[in-house]
């Protein structure tokens, strides 16, 4: 600090440390990158077919292409569906410019919610346009698709799970979250925007 | 006072400054590698002292979707820097309560790092739980530019205490004290733009998830232009400044010789780290070291100052 000659070798020293935390911050930010690339296949979709709530048909196949979100409600539940389903509007909203993520609901209630009541419950989440499906299939259809095919909860409608399931442009299940948990939503917007991005840009 | 004491004092002094700026770098590389969450509680990282390795030894009540092996750990180091940081800084304090309870201008800035750098610790906490807000992420680094210029305050006036003569000989030009504090005014301007130019870029991706880094800083026009103008500004001044502080004072300490030469050298770093941020598309590394070099350049305008400062009062 107080001798002239020592600034050569302590600017040589802040040199060589700036260039050895460069290299390490690269490595770093590299295998960051890689590790959240890196999602683990759950399984597969299995075949379903159900109504949306447009009447329209709505099977496996529309996973095809397209990055998906779903999960599983009813219309009169006063639980967790209406935070669920706000926050599914939040990424609805979000993905708005883009045809490359869409929204499926799957109603555990089938007795109740008819397609009338699909469709009055997708207009007070906002929903305009086929980016956001709200489905109705038998009852043990339905609950064989969340036990066996998700490995969700069953003893509907109560007993229906609160995860989000994010499913791949191949109907590939990768990955559940927490609904109800900002943190685990995070993920979850990172994750689809890291499997949306797969193939080009927007 | 022993001369032995006051050195010690501050060689530990100067070696929590470079510790700190350390731990501002890992910060800034938790967030441009977006481990902000790979622990998502705090102050355990899912329900451990110790992260967990594999999801297998995940608590029930822990969230699996949020377990990233890489992630989890960049995090966790953050923060063992960070609780380092925190005992350095307490024993820097501790050492000015036992030996420099009549000198203030040491005593004081010390107790208020500990301080800030307790408040930090927590307000990390909160930047964890509320998921990564911008605004809360903005606090934590301003703080933490606090905190460091607090510590080289300390360590400069220790310096000072420890050879009083430094500073008696020297001669700067009289506009000196009222450029620097200006250069630094603006350089404050121009991090408050550079934060906003950020959280415009966040908020585009939150609009535009599937955009490219390149699209998005378009997002940031015109903010993002004016950055760069104001930095051009602010390279022109550093290089006035430095200039004139370089052939217009007479026997300049080596505080301020080397702090001149060094604010020259970190703008040009600066403007060349720019330059790449805006020609390849915000690659994370430079968007790291133009937060660093913010943060240093700060650093060395504040020596540079309280220098000029302490000539002034030398005349006294």
């Amino acid at each position: 600090m107080s001798n002239k000659s020592k600034f050569p070798k302590i600017f040589l020293w802040a040199g060589s440390l700036a260039i050895i935390l460069a290299i390490v911050a690269a490595v770093v930010i590299q295998r960051a990158h890689h590790s959240r690339a890196d999602l683990p296949v759950y399984g597969t979709v299995p075949d379903f077919t159900y109504v949306n709530q447009d009447g329209q048909p709505f099977d496996q196949s529309d996973l095809q292409g397209k990055v998906t979100v779903l999960e599983f409600f009813f219309t009169s539940c006063q639980g967790p569906c209406p935070v669920m389903n706000m926050r599914m509007a939040e990424l609805y909203k979000q993905y708005q410019s883009t045809d490359a993520v869409q929204f499926v609901s799957i109603s555990v209630d089938p007795a109740r919610d008819s397609l009338t009541a699909l469709k009055a419950y997708s207009h007070r989440y906002g929903v305009t346009d086929h980016r956001w499906n709200f489905l109705r299939g038998p009852l043990q259809d339905v609950e064989d698709l969340s036990v066996k095919g998700f490995k969700l909860g069953g003893n509907f409608p109560a007993g229906h799970s609160t995860r989000f399931v994010l499913i791949d442009r191949d109907g590939r299940i990768r990955g559940y979250y927490r609904s109800l948990d900002q943190a685990s939503l995070g993920v979850l917007q990172d994750h689809i925007r890291l499997l949306a991005r797969a193939r080009g840009q927007t | 006072m022993e001369k032995n004491t006051v050195r010690r004092f501050r060689r530990f002094a100067v070696t929590t400054v470079v510790a700190t700026y350390l731990l501002i770098f890992v910060g800034g590389l938790v967030r441009v590698s977006g481990a902000g969450l790979g622990c998502p509680d705090w102050p355990r990282c899912f329900g451990r002292w110790i992260p967990p390795t594999s999801v297998s030894q995940l608590p029930a009540t822990m969230d699996a979707s949020l377990f990233n092996f890489t992630l989890a750990w960049i995090e966790y180091i953050n923060r063992l820097v960070g609780v380092t940081i925190g005992i350095l800084i307490f024993i820097t304090t501790a050492l000015a309560f036992l030996n420099f309870r009549r000198e203030k201008r040491i005593l004081y800035p010390s107790v208020a790092a500990l301080l800030l750098v307790a408040y930090q610790g927590w307000q990390g906490s909160q930047v964890v739980s509320s998921g990564l807000e911008p605004f809360l992420i903005t606090v934590h680094m301003v703080l933490a530019f606090l905190i460091v210029s607090l510590l080289i305050y300390v360590s400069q006036q220790a310096y000072y205490l420890e050879s009083p003569e430094t500073e008696a000989r020297s001669q700067y030009p009289p506009e000196a004290k009222k450029l620097i504090l200006g250069l630094w005014g603006v350089v404050i301007v121009q991090i408050i733009l550079g934060t906003q130019v950020r959280s415009l870029i966040e908020v585009a991706a939150d609009k535009f998830p599937l955009f490219s880094e390149g699209a998005l800083l378009n997002a940031a026009d015109p903010l993002s232009y004016l950055h760069g103008l104001l930095g051009v500004l602010v390279a022109g001044l550093t290089w006035y400044i430095g200039d004139r502080m370089l052939k217009r004072s007479q026997r300049p300490s080596p505080l301020v010789e080397y702090g001149a030469k060094i604010m020259m050298l970190l703008v040009a770093a600066q403007i060349a780290v720019g330059g790449i941020l805006i020609g390849f598309h915000l690659p994370d590394l430079m968007q790291l070291y133009h937060l660093w070099i913010a943060s240093l350049f700060t650093g060395v305008l504040l020596v540079l100052y309280s220098a000029v400062q302490r000539k002034t009062k030398v005349q006294v």
